[in-house]
Parts: structure tokens; sequence; C-alpha cells
């Protein structure tokens, strides 16, 4: 296949899986995949091999469903399905690294063989167990595990697992919702994925799946072999609600010659007690897109850019959490994961690489009564700190990196609880100082119009460690998580009295370069 | 001062004039059918220069005099636009509820491209030291928790004073269930500075989420001060010529409305000229008896598409202005403002072709623009580009482009396809081919993506080409949309020019809510955008008889987080009648996602009404020649494997009635038709050409 054949073959592909997400985003209930666009949708092959994504989402969700596709082949070879059936799991060693991440697979079938998949990860509004945050102390504590199961059969829904879903958690409504979205995107990907199969006189898309995954793995080790062989090393420090300490080191091995990266996380903090535990498939997704995003952001991502990064962490590690460690929060240790590669690579590509930043988004859920007295609870929502510095342009304030997603707006969070927002507004300063400085961090200020006691799930991190700069750039002002004007951030789910302020403020980004 | 009327007398006379980037056109009607056109280039120092050059061309050719045009004169501009991209608005003020100045710095947190680190966002319009906090809150029911106080007005005009604003921006929290406080800052204010211009976000866009609400507002106010006096000296200069009607404004919902209304809201100007040419596209899918097309205005550096449905364009809530980073979605503003729904596409004539790091051919977003432009304009450009390719194809003539008044250099074109087909491994023809048809791909890409997230089906749609490169590309567009018809309007070169001519007037109105359905609030909304909507008809000169109303809202399932637009068929919020609501929404929600979710509650977030005047006549008199025309000769084409000798036409040669079998080659000053081979192409009274695919 030429180079102009093959582009008007991707394009299409592209366009049938970005269908597909933006038929999930439009339809689903969770306002985090609405308003934050907190899903992932990717074309895998029969194989289970990822060949398209689309542009949206997470580096946790997209890299993850990447890893899933094997999985689920693994336990359901594709001979062995039928027409309608479609797969499902949350299974966080499989998947997405915790219980609220479901991944549901939707076979495509050509003259009666599977030709491939759409799969969709999203984060739902809840999977009962302990809820949003890291208090669980162990996974089961989480709430419903779903094994590798088929959620349709033949186009029939299994019925009894609905069931039980529908019983296990607290917004039946929005999850069931939610999960007949992920279904019926999955059909419209595949319905596109036929229609250009028809146009082109296509039986299956086998020869294009390997055609694109080895040029786009091809060009991935390209770009690896443009770097200086050798072994390079980064560590972060950073802490998590309950105020423990983190270390994470990285020891990044170049092969120039084969153009492969080794990332060995050797010497990282043993896992936590609290949920904030990452399974090594997240740590994956996070190492790959740090490199990735950093070597090569415009090529594809897909199981061929994906193969030439190796990921190794000691079992029972933090970012390498092992059953039954606790890991609901897993995205405040995992979106730290980024950080020490970023180091590391700074020794080889200084241009390129982002200073430490806040790390983590915030989260946060609300559990309690409206001032009728009727109970609700909220979906989570996130807030953002400074992002690092880049080497020639300053760190974008109040903005996530490695993650991206949007912030829920004030106005729509106060339509759908009883809740007041009294600030949201940037800190001055929080940024480190810096040729480029850091990104600002920002205060944010909220509390409930109730008369109940209510609950808070709040994930808060780098409130003592703070964000460092790069070639001499200065660190960022760590956060603060104040309720009523006193320091309090545990790592357990809160119990607040009806009049309690609660005070945000997210970490600075560290600084690039010193300052003039 | 008269309004407009489909059922004008033969004698009376309307113009249109559309001020574009690069050209300002005007086009003249008389109730019969004649019509005169002109084109002069934009007169960027003051627009009104190149607006009167164009409107003086008209009435020559015409051989009236200004006093003589008895209808309207309809105006669309990119004066907003510019003002916006070129930052050359004065010193504008932001107004925010206490500790939320960093709205429009903050955004909503999005990092619009996860894999490039070093992404870029447009500047804001008001940066932060003009934004203010003001102690007040109203919560999401609409209830005033805390009122605004005149002392602290007081302090804050003091501040606006200092620091010369001209124009100020309110958007306080929740301000889309209730202006109260706004309103009352407006008063307040008033009394202090009453030269100071203030826009309202309850008034432009009181529609949930406050950052969108906040940059639709500031837009607003940031271009007023410059929109209004233009507007009013349009108005003064066209009664000094002696010209006897007041204009009216093209707005960016394809509609137009008075000078006044459009100076209180310019944001709702903001792409008003493509909008007046998808207004063209109702008409002619209306001409040619189709019910929907696509319309498709291909030029230099983007192709704009529209999706006409039931002979109407869509219209959206929401777009983005100013992207300024790789064109990039997301690094510009949001703009919440009733719009024609336009798919942009970042590939035109001047697009780039390359080869990117998996050794696939790209065109696009990366433009040559028209300076240096493609290889072959010869002014230094050297990367390929789609004209390149076009001319490397045989599709354009070198010595006639712009009718010969820019010849093209075909070595360098031949020079910069070389490089591209040495990259790719293929010969220069099939390097040309390929840039050809990615360019296609990519426009059916946009086009199906578009359509299918509006729940319509592209299969067959019918195409309009017009723009300087549409009418070259549209035929093979239409094959991959699966259509077998493309039509090419006549006046194609002033097309939007025209469509400005033919809109008639219409007014949308939205206003948030929040709750369950309020049948008394609702009621009241409904009745007061109405009054809105008549208020501001009448200004525009439309009799009471003339008018129209037409109601709908946006909706949801209680729990969702985005809306559907609906348009009720009658007025069940009027009637109280709960179960004709629910069957409305869930119509519309059945055909944008394809199911019910009938066990659901329902819910309104906001209530919209539109004011509609009366249609507006747009047929034109014949333009075709006499007699059939004969090509004027042959040159060879490699857009398919073979040379293929395609005979050449003059489009304003052939006659009504004529019809040619492709491949064939029309062309016309500012554009070239290219008939594939399969397709074959007829000759309409009117003068458009079209082309139907054999079989």
């Amino acid at each position: 296949m030429d180079g102009i054949a093959l582009e008007i073959l991707w394009s299409n592909l592209i366009g049938a899986v970005s269908e597909q997400a933006r038929a999930l985003q439009r339809i689903a209930f969770s306002p985090v995949v609405r308003e934050a666009g907190d899903l992932a949708c990717a074309l895998l092959d029969r194989e289970g091999r990822m060949i398209a994504q689309a542009v949206t989402g997470t580096p946790g969700h997209i890299n993850t469903l990447a890893a899933a596709g094997a999985h689920f082949v693994e336990t359901f070879p594709p001979d062995g399905l039928a027409e309608g059936d479609v797969l499902v799991t949350n299974d966080p060693w499989l998947s997405a690294g915790h219980f609220f991440d479901i991944t549901v697979l939707t076979p495509v079938f050509r003259k009666g063989r599977v030709i491939g998949f759409f799969g969709s990860t999203i984060h739902h509004t809840d999977i009962g167990g302990y809820g949003v945050g890291a208090g669980a102390r162990d996974v089961h504590e989480e709430g419903l595990w779903i094994p590798r199961a088929k959620l349709y059969e033949a186009g029939e829904p299994n019925a009894l697992l609905h069931d039980i879903i529908r019983h296990n958690v607290r917004t039946p409504d929005e999850v069931m919702g939610d999960l007949a979205a992920q279904v019926s995107s999955g059909r419209v990907g595949a319905e596109r994925l036929k229609v250009l199969c028809d146009r082109h006189g296509l039986d299956d898309i086998d020869e294009l799946a390997d055609e694109i995954i080895s040029r786009s793995e091809r060009a991935a080790r390209a770009s690896i072999r443009g770097l200086e062989g050798g072994t390079y090393r980064g560590e972060s420090r950073f802490d998590i609600p309950g105020g423990a300490e983190i270390v994470l080191k990285c020891a990044l091995t170049v092969d120039a010659e084969a153009g492969d990266i080794l990332v060995d996380f050797a010497g990282s903090s043993e896992a936590s007690p609290h949920g904030v535990n990452v399974v090594l498939n997240y740590t994956h997704a996070y190492s790959a897109f740090a490199i990735r995003s950093t070597l090569d952001p415009e090529l594809p991502n897909n199981h061929g850019s994906l193969k030439p990064i190796r990921v190794t962490a000691p079992e029972g590690s933090i970012v390498n959490a092992k059953y039954p460690s606790p890991v609901a929060a897993r995205h405040v240790v995992g979106m730290y994961v980024p950080m020490p590669i970023l180091k590391a690579l700074h020794a080889v590509t200084p241009d390129r690489v982002v200073a430490e930043g806040a790390g983590a988004v915030w989260t946060m859920q609300i559990q309690g009564r409206d001032e009728r007295g009727e109970p609700f609870t909220s979906a989570m929502f996130n807030y953002s700190g400074g992002m690092g510095a880049r080497r020639a342009k300053p760190g974008l304030g109040a903005t996530c990196y490695p993650t991206g997603v949007a912030a829920v707006p004030v106005e729509v969070l106060e339509a759908a609880m009883p809740i007041e927002f009294t600030r949201k507004e940037l800190l001055d300063g929080s940024g480190g100082a810096g040729r480029a400085p850091g990104g600002d961090g920002q205060a944010i200020g909220f509390r409930m119009r109730t008369r109940d006691p209510w609950f808070l799930n709040a994930v808060p991190s780098r409130l003592s460690a703070p964000a460092e700069g790069l070639e001499g750039g200065g660190a960022g002002r760590p956060g603060r998580f104040l309720v009523n004007g006193e320091p309090s951030a545990r790592a357990n789910k809160m119990t607040m009295a009806a009049g309690d302020e609660v005070l945000l403020e997210t970490p600075g980004g560290g600084g690039f370069g010193a300052a003039e | 001062m008269t309004g407009p009327n489909a059922q004008a007398p033969p004698s009376r006379y309307r113009i249109a004039v559309d001020i574009g980037g690069t050209f300002t056109d005007a086009v003249l009607r008389r109730g019969d059918g004649f019509v005169r056109s002109d084109k002069r280039l934009t007169t960027h120092g003051d627009l009104l220069e190149g607006f009167f050059a164009a409107v003086d061309g008209v009435l020559a050719k015409a051989g009236i005099a200004p006093a003589e045009v008895d209808d309207t004169i309809v105006h669309a501009t990119t004066v907003v636009t510019n003002a916006v991209v070129t930052r050359s608005g004065p010193s504008t003020a932001l107004l925010v509820t206490e500790g939320f100045r960093d709205v429009l710095h903050i955004r909503d947190e999005h990092r619009y491209d996860m894999f490039d680190p070093q992404i870029e966002y447009a500047a804001p319009l008001v940066p932060r030291e003009r934004t203010f906090g003001v102690n007040e809150r109203i919560f999401a029911d609409g209830n005033v928790y805390k009122a605004v106080e005149a002392a602290e007005v007081d302090t804050l005009a003091g501040k606006l004073r200092d620091a010369n604003v001209e124009s100020v921006a309110v958007c306080l929290l929740n301000a889309y269930v209730n202006g109260e406080n706004e309103r009352r800052v407006r008063g307040l204010l008033a009394e202090r500075l009453p030269e100071m211009h203030v826009s309202l976000s309850s008034e432009v866009a009181p529609q949930i989420r406050e950052y969108p609400r906040a940059a639709t507002t500031v837009l607003n106010a940031y271009t007023q001060p410059i929109v209004a006096p233009y507007l009013r000296r349009l108005s003064e200069a066209l009664e000094e010529r002696g010209f006897s009607t007041a204009p009216l404004i093209m707005m960016s919902n394809g509609g137009v409305l008075g000078a006044g209304t459009a100076g209180r809201f310019p944001v709702r100007m903001v792409e008003s000229g493509p909008a007046a040419g998808a207004l063209a596209a109702s008409h002619l899918a209306e001409r040619v008896a189709l019910d929907r097309l696509l319309s498709f205005d291909m030029g230099g550096t983007t192709a704009k598409a529209c999706l006409i449905e039931e002979r109407r364009p869509t219209v959206t809530g929401q777009f983005e202005v100013d992207r300024v980073y790789r064109f990039k979605a997301g690094s510009g503003f949001p703009i919440l403002i009733p719009a024609i729904d336009m798919i942009e596409i970042g590939a035109g004539g001047g697009s780039i072709a390359a080869v990117d790091g998996l050794g696939l051919l790209k065109v696009g977003p990366d433009s040559a623009g028209s300076e240096p432009g493609p290889a072959c304009y010869g002014r230094g450009g050297a990367a390929p580009t789609v004209t390149d390719a076009d001319l490397v194809l045989g599709l354009l003539d070198a010595d006639r482009f712009l009718g010969g008044d820019l010849p093209l250099d075909l070595g360098a074109a031949e020079r910069a396809l070389q490089g591209l087909a040495g990259q790719l491994g293929v010969s220069r023809i099939d390097a040309a081919r390929g840039v050809f048809g990615v360019v296609g791909e990519s426009m059916a890409a946009a086009a199906r993506a578009h359509a299918t997230d509006r729940g319509l089906d592209y299969r067959g749609l019918p195409v309009l080409a017009f723009g300087g490169a549409g009418p070259v590309h549209a035929c093979f567009v239409a094959e991959l949309l699966d259509g077998d018809t493309v039509i090419y309007p006549p006046l194609a070169s002033v097309l939007s020019a025209f469509g400005a001519l033919i809109t008639p007037l219409r007014y949308d109105l939205a206003r948030g809510t929040a709750g369950p359905v309020d049948w008394d609030r609702a009621g009241t909304a409904m009745a007061e955008m109405e009054e809105e909507a008549r208020a501001a008809m009448t200004a525009a000169g439309c009799p009471p008889r003339g008018m129209r109303f037409s109601h709908g809202a946006d909706m949801r399932y209680v729990g969702q987080q985005n809306e559907v637009t609906v348009a009720f068929d009658g007025n069940p919020v009027a009637s109280r009648d709960e179960a004709a609501l629910r069957e409305a929404f869930e119509t519309a929600y059945e055909t944008a996602y394809g199911l019910r979710l009938s066990d659901l509650a329902i819910e309104a977030v906001a209530w919209r009404v539109s004011g509609h005047g009366p249609d507006v006549a747009g047929d034109t008199e014949p333009m075709t020649a006499a007699a059939p025309g004969r090509a004027k000769g042959k040159r060879p084409v490699h857009v398919r494997a073979e040379d293929e000798a395609v005979p050449v036409y003059d489009r304003a040669a052939l006659s009504a009635g004529q019809e040619l079998a492709g491949p064939a080659i029309i062309e016309e000053r500012e554009t070239t038709i290219f008939v594939m081979a399969g397709w074959h192409a007829e000759v309409r009274d009117d003068g458009c050409i079209v082309a139907r695919r054999d079989g």
C-alpha cells in the first residue's frame, strides 16, 4: 500500500472512531464524560491490537484500553463470538486501574467473521462500595467487580449482569444509561467501519491494521533512535492525602540501536494502605504517554507506536500494585508517573520536556441531603493546578499535564446540587519563578446549602512537596486544603457540618531556567 | 422606509454588499429579476470606501441613481471578526461575581490537544487587570441571595474611568436564569458613566456555563464601540448620498436585522458572510427543487460547508473564533450565538501537501495563503499545494487563471510536486492525483462527521459548489458522499452578496431556565422574547402582518449534561401541553441519537423564540448565451490513470438547455468546473449548471 491509498483508508478509520466518541460523549449522563471529556474510544483489530483512537480522553484511559484488548481476546477468542455480542469488564488489573472505569468492547462482523472491535472506557458516576476517594482498605471495599463477561449475547442483554450492576450502584439510572451509551456508540463505529469496507471493497482490515501498526512502530523507533543511547535517571516526590510522601524513581534506558526505551521504577515507594495504588497497566499508560508526547506528539497513538516502550516496576510497589491493594484513587499517583520520566528525558532532549507540574487533578465528590431533605450523590468533579513550564513558554495556569480533562462549570454544578461556590481564581505567583515561569494554581471555595451534615470525598495532593523547576527554575508553591481555615487533608471520606467552608488551593507548576 | 416584501413590484431595486477579507462584492436586483454585480478590493483602512465603490459600480451598470433604490440595502461584513483577530478593539473591562475574576483565563481547564505539551490559547480580549469583582449573588434557582449595592458600583465606576475603559461586559454567576443583578449594575453605571457601552450576559447569551457566556459577552463589548459607530456612519453616508432606505445587516444566524439591533449585539455578526452564502444555497435548493444539499465553498485557505435540510441551513448555538494554534479546535474562544452551522475544513487551494512521519500524504492545515501562495503563483512559494496539483493534472489553464490576470507557472508547480513524489516513491502525476484524492477525502470525511453528529444522513447529498476551488473538486467529493448531483450556481463569485440580498428578517432569542417546567415563568419568558423580536423587526421596517414567530427549547433528560435544541410545531408552552412538549423533545432526541428513554423525566434549560419576516424573492433573469457554445479547445487531464483529452468550454458561451458529457471543463473568470467522466452537465434556463452522474 502506498502513502496515498493508506492515508485515505486511515483518515476514514479515524473518522469512524471519532464518530463513536462523539456519539458517546453526546448521550452520556456522567458529567465527567460529557463536560470533562473523561472517556476513551478506540478501534482494535481482531487480535485486540489498538489501531486508532479518538482525539479525546485521558492517557490513562486510552493506553489502558489498548492493553485491555489483548485480555479480552484471550478470554473470548474472536472466532467464538456471535454477532450482537458485547463484552464488558472493570477489572482494575486488566483495564483502567479502578472499578469506576468500565470498558465495553463491541466486535464488528463482516461475512460472519470478526474483523475488529470498537472499545470504549468511561468513568462512571458510581460503582458502589466506598465511593470516590482513597479510604477503602482493600479493593473489595471499593465496589462492584465485573469480570470479563458478555453484557449482550447475540443481541440480547445479559439480564442477570444488568440486574447485578443496577443493584450495586448508588446511581443506577445514570450508570445503566451510560452503559447503554457505550453499547450504542460501539454500534455507530461498527456501522461506519462496515460502510468503509463496502466502499473500498475490503473483506477485513487485517492488511490495513498491519500496515498502520508497522509504520507507526517504525516511526516511533526512528524518533527514539534520534536520542543518545544510555540510562538516564529521574526522581520525583509528592505527598498524598493523609500526608505520606511518595517517591517515584525511574531509570530510563534508551537503546538507540533497537530504537526502544525501557522504564524501570525500581526504588519507588511501596504500595500504600490507602486507595492510591497503581496497577502496572496504568503505570505503563502514563509512562508511554510521557515519552510519546515528548518525542513525537504528532504520531498516531496505537499498538505500533506504543510497542517500543516497555515498563517494569517491582511487584508490590505503588506503581505495580497487587491484589488486594485498594486502587480507587489511582489517578493521584498515576498522574505523577510522567514527572520522573520527563526529568530523565531532560538529559537527552531538554527542548521538548515539561517541568514538574501540580500533578494529579484534585477530585471531589459530595453526598448529602438537599434543602427538602432528599439525598443526593454528586458525580465526581475535578480541578487542576498549574502545569510545569515549557523550555520556551510558560506553564499554563490551572491546566493539567499529563491529563487534559476539563473542569465542570460552576453553574452546572450549582444547578445539579445545593452547592455554592465562593471563589475560583488563579493564585498569583504560585507557579515557580523562571525564565519561563510555571503555571499558577487556583483557589476554589465552596460550601453546601443544606441543614444536614454532608460527606466530602476529596483527593488533594502535593500539599507539602512542591513541583520542582528545571535548569534553575523555581519550585511551584504546594497546595493547601482548608476546612473553615484549617488544614485538613485526610485519606478518608470526611463528615462535614452544614456550615463548613472548604477552600482548595491547587499547587503551582515548576519554572524552567533561572529567572532573570 | 419600507420593509421587504415577496410581492415587490417589478421595478423595485434592492442592493446587497458583502465585505470579505479580500474582496467587497455588491449585487443589485430589480423586482423582475434583472441583476448586476460588482467586485472591488476590500479597503481595510476605511471599509466604507470599498463599500461605496462597489455600490457605485452596480448602480452605474444598472444605470440608476441612489434615490431609485427603493427596496433595501443589505450589508454583510467581516468588521467584527477583523476587530477580534487584529485585537483592534478599545479598552474593555469585564465585571464578574466577586471571587471569579479569572473566568476568561482559567477557561474550562481543558488541554485541547492531550499529546502536544506546547499548545497555546488565544489571549483573552480583556486582561486580568481590567476584570473586576462585584459583591452580589444569584443562585441557580434564580433567587437573589445578595443584591448589588450602589456604593460598590461607585467605586467600580472610578476604576473604569481610571483605566480609560470604553466598554464593559457584565457576566454574573447564574445570570442566565435571572438578569436582575446585571441590569442593576447597568442602571447604576449609566447614572455615573453615561457614555459607557455596557453588554450584559443575560441579554447577549443567557445560557448556562459561565466561561462561554463570559467570552461571548466580552466579544460583544469589545467590538461594540467599533461596530455601533461604523453602522451609524453607514446609515448616515447612505442618506447623504441620496439613498432613501435604512440598511439591514446580515447576522450569523442567516437573518437580517436593523442596524440598531446589530449595533447592540455585534457578536451576532461574526461570520455573517459565510452565513449569507448558506442562505444563497437554500434559495438555490428551492430553485432546482431539491429539499436538501451540501453547500461547498472551497477557497484559498479553508473550505466551508453547510447542510441545507428542508431548504433551510442547519443552525447551531455555539462556535469558536480566533483559533490561534494550528487552526486547532479549542485554541480560540467559544461563542454562544445562534449561527449557521458551518463545517470549516483547513483545506483550500493554498493548502500544503506533505508527507508525515508515517509516510502518509497529508494535505493542510498549513497553507501557503495568498502570500507567497502556491508554487505556481511564482511569488516565491516552493511547497506543493492543492492548486499546484490541480494545475499539474491539467484542471487549470496556466494562462487563463483569474481571466489571465494571474498567469500560473506550470514549471514551478511541477518542481514542487516532484519533491513530494520523491518522498512518496511515486510519479509526479500520481503525487498530484494523490493530493486531489486526499483533499477530496478530507472534505467528504468532514461532511460525514458533521452530518452524523446531527443525526442526518449524508448519503446521496447533492452538492452545491462555489468558491475558487469548489467547482474543481465538487464532482469527486459528491462521489465520495454517494451523491449523483452537483449544482454550479450562476453569480458564484458573488454568492455571499447574492445570499445577503435574498435573506429575510430573522431574530433568534433564547432564555436560560432551570429545574422542572414552570409554566408561568416559561410563558412570561416566551412572551417577553416575542415582544423583543417584534420590536427589533418593527425597527427594521417589517410590517406587523409580515411577522411570524416560531418557538422552541433546549431540552434534555434530567441528569444529562447535554441539550438538544427542539423546534416546536405549535407552542406547547402557550397551551401548557406537557405531552406535546415531551413528544417534541423525544422526536428531536430520537433523530439525533436514535433512541427514546421514555421512563426518564425531562427538563428544559432554555426557551427559544424566533421572529421571521416575509420571504424575499430571488429569481434572476436568464444568464445564458443565445446559441449553444462549442468547445474552445481540448487539453490533457490526468485525474484518471489515462491521459484524457478533455474539451474546454467558456461558461458564458453556453446556452440554456445545452448538455455536455463528462469529462469536460467549463471555465469562468474566478473558477473552473470539472465535470468528471461518468457525469454529464446540463445548463438550466436561469444559468445554473447541473451535473448528474450517468446511469
